[in-house]
C-alpha cells in the first residue's frame, strides 16, 4: 500500500473524487463521476507526480443497480495498481467519455465493453460490436441476461447452486443478481 | 429463414432482454443473410471508422484473409484493403472463437473458473490461471506457501520457453520456412510432456489452485527436467542459428512493422512487443509478484521495434527463463504446496486485480466478489487482444504477404483474443 499516493491523489483531485481513496493489498482505488473522466485521466497520465503511462485494463461492470467503467493504471512512481472506477452510469443509458485520446489502444477494450454491456463511449470513433454479430441486439454480460442454467435465477440465488439442479422454466424469473458491494 | 423473419420473430420466453436505447441499432438491418466470407457488410456503416474503411477509392479492392487461413493462428478474419499488392488498410473481424468465458465464470464456482480460463491461452495456459488465482488469493487474504510459489515460477518459466519456441517455429512457418516449426515442436513436446507428468495434461493444465498448486513435483518430472536442462542451452543455440543466420529471413524481417515506443505505450502494448521498442517494462520487475524479487534475471530490451527485434527479444528471454529455472531448482524450499483453505470459498465482498507477465505480455484478471461462492464479475485482460489491434497501424504500405509476418511477430493467440 502506498500511503503517499493516497495523499497525493486526495490533494490533487480533491472534490472530483466520489468518496475516500481506498487501499487494499497493492491496489489503490478512486471513484469519479463520468463527467470527470477525460480530465482526471489526463491529469493522471500527464502530470509528472503521477505518470500513469500504462493502461493495464479497461473493464465494464454491471453491479445490478448501476454500470461502472473500471480502469487499471500502472506508473513507475508508485508500487500500486491504481484503479479508477467511473461510478454511477445509469443502467438504462450508460454513457462514458472515451479515453482513446490518451490510449489509442483502449479502442478495442471500449468496443468490448460496449458489446458486452452496452456502455456507449463518447468519442470512440469505432464503437461497433466486436465479438457478437452485428445484428445482435442484447448485451450478454449484463446481469439481466440469463443463461439457460443460470444460477442467478435458481432458488438459491448465488449460493451453493452446485448442489441443486433445476430446470430453467421452474426458476423464478427476473431476479437480477446485485452486488452487495457497489 | 430470411433475415427479416429472424429479426422480427419474438425472442423465446425466458430470454426477454429489456429494451435499451442503444440496443437496437436501426441502421443495422440486414437485407440478406450475413455471409461469413463477404468482405463488405450488407448494411450501411455504423461508425466513422467503418465508413472510412469500406469506402473504396480508385484502384482499391477488399480482400478477405481468413477465417480459415492457415497462418492466422486460429479463426481470425482480416479484411484487407489493397491497392495492387500493397495493403492500404485493414480491419480485423473477431468473434469466430468467442465463447463468453467471462459470463461462464460468473456462473461458476471460484475453483471452476480456473478450468474455464485455461483454454483462453492454449499455448501457455498456466499464464491465464496465474493472475486468476492471484486475484482470488487477494480477495481471500491467503498466503501461498513458498514451495508452491517456486513451483509456479518453475512451471511458468518452462511454459514460457515452450511458448517462445513455438513462436519461433510459427514465425518461420508464416514466412515459408518449414524446418523451424519441427525443431521447436521437439522443444515444446519435451516441456509439455514434462508438465504432463505433474499436471496430467499436455495442454490445458488446470494446475494452479487458489492457495497453491495441485500436485507436487515428482520423480518423472525432475528426471525429465534434468535431462532437458542439460541440453537446453545448446539446443537453444542451435535453434537460434537456424534462423538468425538466414539471410532471407533477416532481410525480410528487418524494418518491417516498425513501432516506436510512444505509440506502443499509447496502444497499451506490454510484454516482449513493448520491450522490443525499448521500454523495459516487465511486470516481474516493475510490479513484482510471487518470488521473482528473489531471483536474478535481466530484462532484455531492443530499440528497433521492428519484426526482427520482436523475434530476437524472445530468443533473449528464453535465456533468461533458463536462468530462472536453474535458480528455482537450486533454491526450491521444502514444505506444503497448498495453503489451508475450506473447500467452499466465499471471499468477503471486494475487488481485486492481479496481473502477471506472460510470454505475450500482461495477463490481468479483475475479480469482484459479492460474498457468494461465485465471482460477481471476472474480467480477463489478454495481451493478444491488445496487440492484434495494432496490426492496422503497422501494416499500411506493406505487401499482402507481409501481413502474416507482422501478425506472427506480435504472436497473438486467438483463444485469448476472442475469449
Amino acid at each position: 500500500m502506498d500511503h503517499q499516493l493516497r495523499e497525493r491523489l486526495a490533494a490533487r483531485l480533491g472534490d472530483r473524487l466520489l468518496g475516500p481513496v481506498r487501499q487494499r493489498h497493492d491496489e489503490t482505488e478512486i471513484r469519479i463521476g463520468p463527467g470527470d473522466v477525460p480530465d482526471v485521466l489526463r491529469t493522471l497520465h500527464d502530470e509528472p507526480e503521477f505518470r500513469f503511462r500504462i493502461l493495464a485494463d479497461l473493464a465494464g461492470v454491471d453491479t445490478g443497480t448501476v454500470m461502472q467503467v473500471v480502469y487499471h493504471l500502472w506508473s513507475d512512481a508508485t508500487p500500486d495498481w491504481l484503479r479508477v472506477i467511473v461510478d454511477g452510469l445509469p443502467r438504462e443509458d450508460p454513457r462514458c467519455p472515451s479515453v482513446t485520446f490518451l490510449w489509442k489502444g483502449a479502442e478495442w477494450m471500449e468496443r468490448e465493453a460496449y458489446d458486452m454491456f452496452g456502455i456507449v463511449f463518447e468519442g470512440n470513433r469505432d464503437l461497433r460490436r466486436i465479438y457478437m454479430p452485428p445484428d445482435y441486439t442484447s448485451f450478454p454480460l449484463r446481469k439481466d441476461f440469463y443463461l439457460p442454467d443460470d444460477a442467478a435465477r435458481s432458488p438459491a440465488v448465488g449460493i451453493r447452486h452446485l448442489e441443486r439442479t433445476h430446470a430453467p422454466q421452474e426458476a423464478p424469473g427476473g431476479v437480477v443478481r446485485r452486488a452487495k458491494v457497489v | 429463414m430470411t433475415s427479416d423473419e429472424r429479426r422480427t420473430s419474438a425472442p423465446e420466453a425466458p430470454y426477454e432482454i429489456p429494451a435499451h436505447p442503444s440496443a437496437d441499432d436501426p441502421r443495422v438491418v440486414l437485407d440478406r443473410e450475413l455471409g461469413v466470407f463477404e468482405p463488405v457488410p450488407p448494411y450501411p456503416p455504423r461508425t466513422e471508422r467503418e465508413a472510412e474503411f469500406y469506402t473504396l477509392r480508385d484502384g482499391e479492392m477488399l480482400l478477405n484473409m481468413g477465417p480459415q487461413h492457415p497462418s492466422t493462428h486460429g479463426v481470425l478474419r482480416v479484411v484487407l484493403k489493397i491497392r495492387g499488392e500493397q495493403v492500404v488498410d485493414l480491419d480485423p473481424v473477431l468473434g469466430y472463437l468467442h465463447r463468453g468465458v467471462e459470463k461462464l465464470c460468473e456462473n461458476a464456482d471460484y475453483h471452476q473458473t480456473i478450468a474455464y480460463l485455461d483454454p483462453l491461452e492454449y499455448v501457455s495456459s498456466l499464464f491465464c490461471e496465474w493472475p486468476a488465482v492471484m486475484a482470488f488469493e487477494k480477495l481471500l487474504d491467503v498466503r501461498v506457501p513458498r514451495r508452491a510459489e517456486y513451483i509456479r515460477v518453475l512451471t511458468g518459466e518452462l511454459l514460457r520457453v515452450a511458448s517462445h519456441a513455438l513462436f519461433m517455429g510459427w514465425m518461420a512457418l508464416d514466412l515459408g520456412g518449414l524446418t523451424p516449426i519441427l525443431w521447436s515442436f521437439i522443444e515444446r513436446d519435451e516441456i509439455v510432456e514434462m508438465l504432463a507428468s505433474i499436471t496430467g495434461q499436455r495442454m490445458l493444465f488446470n494446475y494452479y489452485r487458489i492457495g497453491g498448486v495441485n500436485g507436487d513435483l515428482n520423480h518423472e518430472f525432475m528426471s525429465r527436467l534434468g535431462d532437458w536442462m542439460s541440453r537446453a542451452t545448446a539446443q537453444h543455440e542451435a535453434n537460434t542459428k537456424l534462423l538468425n543466420e538466414n539471410e532471407i529471413f533477416v532481410r525480410r524481417m528487418r524494418g518491417l512493422g516498425v513501432m516506436d515506443r510512444e505509440t506502443a505505450l499509447r496502444m497499451c502494448w506490454t510484454g516482449p512487443n513493448l520491450r522490443a521498442t525499448g521500454v523495459p517494462f516487465d511486470l516481474r520487475r516493475t510490479h513484482p509478484y510471487s518470488v521473482y524479487p528473489e531471483l536474478e534475471f535481466d530484462i532484455p530490451t531492443r530499440s528497433e521495434g521492428d519484426c526482427l527485434a520482436r523475434y530476437l527479444i524472445r530468443l533473449d528471454e528464453v535465456k533468461q527463463s533458463l536462468r530462472i529455472i536453474d535458480q528455482c531448482l537450486h533454491e526450491m524450499p521444502d514444505g506444503p504446496i497448498m495453503a489451508k483453505l475450506p473447500r467452499l470459498l466465499r471471499p468477503r465482498p471486494g475487488r481485486a486485480f492481479a496481473a502477471v507477465e506472460g510470454p505475450r505480455g500482461e495477463y490481468g484478471i479483475y475479480a469482484i466478489s459479492d460474498g457468494t461462492d461465485q465471482p460477481f464479475r471476472l474480467r480477463i485482460h489478454d495481451p493478444s487482444f491488445i496487440h492484434l489491434q495494432s496490426v492496422g497501424l503497422l501494416m499500411p504500405g506493406n505487401l499482402i504477404a507481409d501481413t502474416m509476418a507482422v501478425m506472427a511477430s506480435l504472436d497473438p493467440i486467438m483463444g485469448g483474443v476472442d475469449k
